[in-house]
Parts: C-alpha cells; sequence; structure tokens
C-alpha cells in the first residue's frame, strides 16, 4: 500500500475542487434567481395599471 | 499606389525621423543580453545553444514593445479613426502594420545578433546569414500574433501586462523551433539539421498570418 | 436546458461516476509496475480529455460567435473556458502526483506535460483578459478571437513539443510511449471513467450557462422597470 497518500491526494482533490465549483455555481444561481423573481414581481407591479384611489387613470398600458 | 504600401510607407517614414521605437527596441535588446551574461556565469552564456536562447529572448522582448508601439503610434491625434473611416480594408491595415513592427524588429535583432555573437563567444563566419533567414521567419510569426493581440491588449487598463500573457503561451512553437534553429545556424551545423524547425516556423508563420489577416477586423475600430 | 433536464443529467453523471469509483478501486487490477498509485490513471486521462475538448469548444463558440451573433455563443466560450481551465488545472496537480511516486519528481518537462502547461496558459490568457476587458463592450468579439487563436496554436505546439522532446530527451525521466495498457478491464475503467468526465462536463456546462443566461435575463428585466418607471413617472 506504499504510494497510498498520493493516490488519496489525488482523488480527494478532484472531488474537492468539484464539489466547491458546484456549490460555487449553486449559490450563485439561488442568488440570480432571488434577484430575478424580486425584479420580476416589481416589473409586474409597474406594468399592471394601478387600481382605486391613486387619481386620473392614464388607461394607458405598456 | 497601394493602401498597404501607402500605410506601410507612412509607418516606415514616421519612425525614420523619429526613430525612438527603433531605438527603444535596439537598447531593449542589448538589454536583455546584458542581463543574460551577467546572470549566467561565463562558463554557461557561450556557445551556439545560450546564444541562440538569449537572441530569441530578446526578440520575444523586443518585440512585445514594437507591437504595442506599432498600433499606439495611431492613438496619437486620433489617427486610428482616420484610418478606420478611410476605405482602407482591416486585413490590409493588419497587413501594413504587421509588416511595419516585422521590419522594426528586424533592425533590432539585427543588431542584437551581432551582438550575441560577440558576447557568446561565436564565430562571424556566415553565421548571421544562415541565422537571418530563421530570425526573419521568427519575428513575422511573433508580429503576426503580437499585431492582433496588441489591438485587444491596448483596449484594457494595464494591458501592457495582458500582452505578453497573451502572446507568449501562443508562440511557444515558433519559440522551440526558432531557438533550435538558429542554434544549428550560429554552429556551423549543417541547415539539412534544421529542416523539421524550419518548416514548423514556416506553418507557424502561415497559419498565423492568415489567423491574423482574417480577423484583425473583429478587434480594431469597435466603439 | 431545462433545469429538471438538467438535474436528470446530475444525477446520470453521478450514478455513472459511482461506478466508475467502484471500478477504479474494486474491480480493476493494480498494475504490475505502479503499483495502486497507477489508478491516479483513470482519472488524470479524462480530465486531460475535458480540458482539450473544452478548448475546442471555445474555439467553435468563438467561431460561431463572429459568425452569427448572439450572446448564447459567447456565453458558451466563457462557460467551457472556465470549466476547461479547473480540468486543466486538475490534470496537472494529478500528473504532478503521479509523477512524483512513480518518477521521483513534481515535475518534468516531458511532451505531454509540457504541452499541458501551455493549454493551461492558454487558458490563463483568455481568463485574464475577460476580466480585464469585461467593461469593455467588445469583450465578447475580443474572446472569440483569443479562444481561436489560441485553439489554432495548439496542434502546432503538440507537434513542436514533440519534436524537441524527441532530440532532447528528459536528463531524468524517459516517458514509455502510451499508456500500454495490458489488462481489459483498464480499457474498460477508463472508457467508463472518460463517459462519466464527459457527462459531468455537459451537467457543469448546463449549470454555468445557467447562470450567464439568468444574468442576462436581469439585464434584461432591469431595462424594462427602468423604461416603465420612466413612462410611470411621465402619465
Amino acid at each position: 500500500m506504499d504510494n497510498f497518500g498520493y493516490l488519496f491526494a489525488a482523488y480527494s482533490a478532484i472531488f474537492a475542487a468539484i464539489f466547491l465549483y458546484v456549490v460555487f455555481i449553486w449559490n450563485r444561481q439561488s442568488r440570480l434567481d432571488d434577484e430575478l423573481r424580486a425584479l420580476e414581481a416589481k416589473l409586474d407591479t409597474l406594468t399592471v395599471p394601478p387600481q382605486g384611489e391613486s387619481g386620473p387613470q392614464s388607461g394607458k398600458s405598456l | 499606389m497601394s493602401a498597404f504600401a501607402a500605410i506601410l510607407s507612412k509607418d516606415l517614414r514616421l519612425e525614420l525621423r523619429s526613430g525612438v521605437s527603433t531605438i527603444a527596441m535596439v537598447a531593449l535588446a542589448m538589454l536583455v543580453l546584458v542581463v543574460l551574461v551577467f546572470a549566467l556565469n561565463p562558463g554557461v552564456a557561450r556557445g551556439p545553444e545560450a546564444a541562440a536562447g538569449a537572441l530569441w529572448i530578446a526578440l520575444v522582448f523586443a518585440g512585445m514593445l514594437g507591437a504595442s508601439r506599432a498600433l499606439m503610434a495611431e492613438s496619437e491625434n486620433e489617427c486610428i479613426r482616420a484610418l478606420l473611416i478611410s476605405p482602407v480594408d482591416r486585413a490590409t491595415l493588419y497587413a501594413a502594420k504587421l509588416a511595419a513592427s516585422a521590419i522594426f524588429m528586424l533592425v533590432a535583432l539585427g543588431a542584437g545578433a551581432i551582438l550575441t555573437v560577440l558576447f557568446f563567444n561565436l564565430e562571424f563566419s556566415g553565421a548571421l546569414v544562415r541565422l537571418a533567414p530563421i530570425l526573419i521567419l521568427g519575428v513575422i510569426g511573433f508580429a503576426a500574433l503580437a499585431t492582433l493581440l496588441a489591438a485587444i491588449s491596448g483596449r484594457a487598463r494595464g494591458g501592457e501586462l495582458l500582452l505578453p500573457l497573451l502572446v507568449v503561451p501562443m508562440f511557444v512553437p515558433a519559440l522551440i523551433a526558432g531557438v533550435r534553429a538558429s542554434t544549428a545556424a550560429l554552429s556551423a551545423a549543417p541547415m539539412a539539421t534544421a529542416r523539421d524547425w524550419i518548416g514548423i516556423l514556416v506553418a507557424f508563420d502561415v497559419l498565423f498570418v492568415t489567423a491574423g489577416y482574417l480577423l484583425f477586423e473583429h478587434v480594431i475600430g469597435q466603439e | 436546458m431545462g433545469r429538471k433536464l438538467n438535474n436528470v443529467l446530475g444525477a446520470v453523471t453521478l450514478a455513472l461516476m459511482v461506478v466508475a469509483l467502484w471500478m477504479i478501486f474494486a474491480w480493476v487490477p493494480t498494475e504490475a509496475e505502479q503499483g495502486i498509485v497507477q489508478r491516479i490513471f483513470y482519472f488524470h486521462v479524462p480530465c486531460a480529455w475535458v480540458a482539450f475538448a473544452a478548448f475546442a469548444i471555445v474555439a467553435v463558440a468563438g467561431v460561431f460567435y463572429l459568425w452569427l451573433g448572439g450572446q448564447i455563443w459567447d456565453d458558451l466560450g466563457y462557460a467551457a473556458a472556465e470549466i476547461g481551465m479547473l480540468f486543466c488545472t486538475l490534470m496537472l496537480l494529478t500528473g504532478s502526483l503521479w509523477a512524483k511516486p512513480i518518477w521521483g519528481t513534481w515535475w518534468t518537462w516531458d511532451s505531454r506535460l509540457t504541452t499541458s502547461f501551455v493549454l493551461w496558459l492558454l487558458y490563463g490568457g483568455y481568463l485574464l483578459m475577460r476580466a480585464m476587458l469585461e467593461e469593455s463592450g467588445q469583450v465578447a468579439r475580443f474572446a472569440a478571437v483569443v479562444g481561436i487563436v489560441a485553439a489554432l496554436d495548439v496542434p502546432v505546439v503538440i507537434v513542436s513539443v514533440r519534436l524537441w522532446r524527441t532530440i532532447h530527451p528528459a536528463v531524468l525521466v524517459t516517458r514509455q510511449g502510451g499508456h500500454g495498457l495490458q489488462d481489459p478491464r483498464m480499457v474498460v475503467t477508463l472508457l467508463v471513467s472518460i463517459t462519466a468526465f464527459t457527462l459531468m462536463f455537459a451537467w457543469l456546462l448546463m449549470l454555468r450557462l445557467a447562470i450567464l443566461r439568468t444574468r442576462t435575463r436581469l439585464d434584461e428585466i432591469a431595462r424594462a422597470i427602468a423604461i416603465a418607471e420612466f413612462r410611470a413617472g411621465r402619465a
């Protein structure tokens, strides 16, 4: 079982690197998804003509 | 006069008048050689192999300087805009810039080669004549890469660092081939031994001059 | 590629990876000369394969970007370059960890390692260039050009380095040509491993692409919001 250390190090390095990369991507994707949802919601409120009290209705749709 | 000749002669005349670029490149080539002579022990810094290596290091550094200057020369007075508005074909502009850089590099390397023979205890007998075509091939290859890539690196802040980072790895095959061929030239070995290396240099030049010619329009003057 | 489909791809990748690992550590026989450390080979070679394949993708994406336009091509090139860089680094790392016990040195300029190192430098230059020129609107074009030129360079590098190392063989070590796989089980294991890595590469690529596409979508929406707010302000 000589040189087992090298074997172990090599495989650990590969898995660690890939795992970290996936985690990194996953986090970025979640954050971007959250941001996307927030912005989409905001866009919806702006494009739907306001109901009720807010003064003269422009009647314009976007 | 063709557009190519016009641009080329303009660059050459400008350089003839001021000579700044070429002098700087000659100086840089010489400095590289001096550094190497002092960095390596006299026992090491002699003979055709070390000499060939030293000369090509000088080629790379002087070339880097020459390439960025060839393009930057246009940024004064916004000449680049005038060039781009004129009906000059981008590829022709590339060819002219490449030729100009190559000529300046060759002048600098000519001086460098003479110094190399002196510093590294070689014989002059025909060495420079055999060396010349190899240097020409190497310079063309380098200028082909550097002219194309300098257009990109020039747009970045700190682009002076980016250019070598892009050019050097790409230049590796020509560097390997060029040094081996130069060693043969400097050591009066029959040039047949260097045939493969020269073949690689030629292929390199054809490949990257063509690539640069076709791709240059994508990197220049898109504002 | 939809998220669901990509998740399926991820699951298949994981499954195949488990199979490959079992084969590598439990099934394939130990190589006679090198001992167990030779098993690094079954991950090292797929890393190399992915690194070179990714590079080809960067170049092809560059060609399509210059030819057809379309941000998708630039995104593909960028994602492939990033992941390719990851696997190129892993290739060099595992190569080094394999070299040390076998050859007694962490690094040697044999033709394969040298070529891999140049590839790594080319990747590095590409990514650095992208980082430095991100604000320039032209970064996609520049990246396409650099990717294409670098890919054209790779075959010349391979040829010249091989010729160099044949004429000047390394003083310390000489590498026997090929990976002389004596046992057919070794070949099968290698193929399974390569397939697993290829699937993983595709999966990672899709993940990374999704981020780039999401960002583009974010920009679109932000612009739409700005327009909407402007109009609401005038109403």
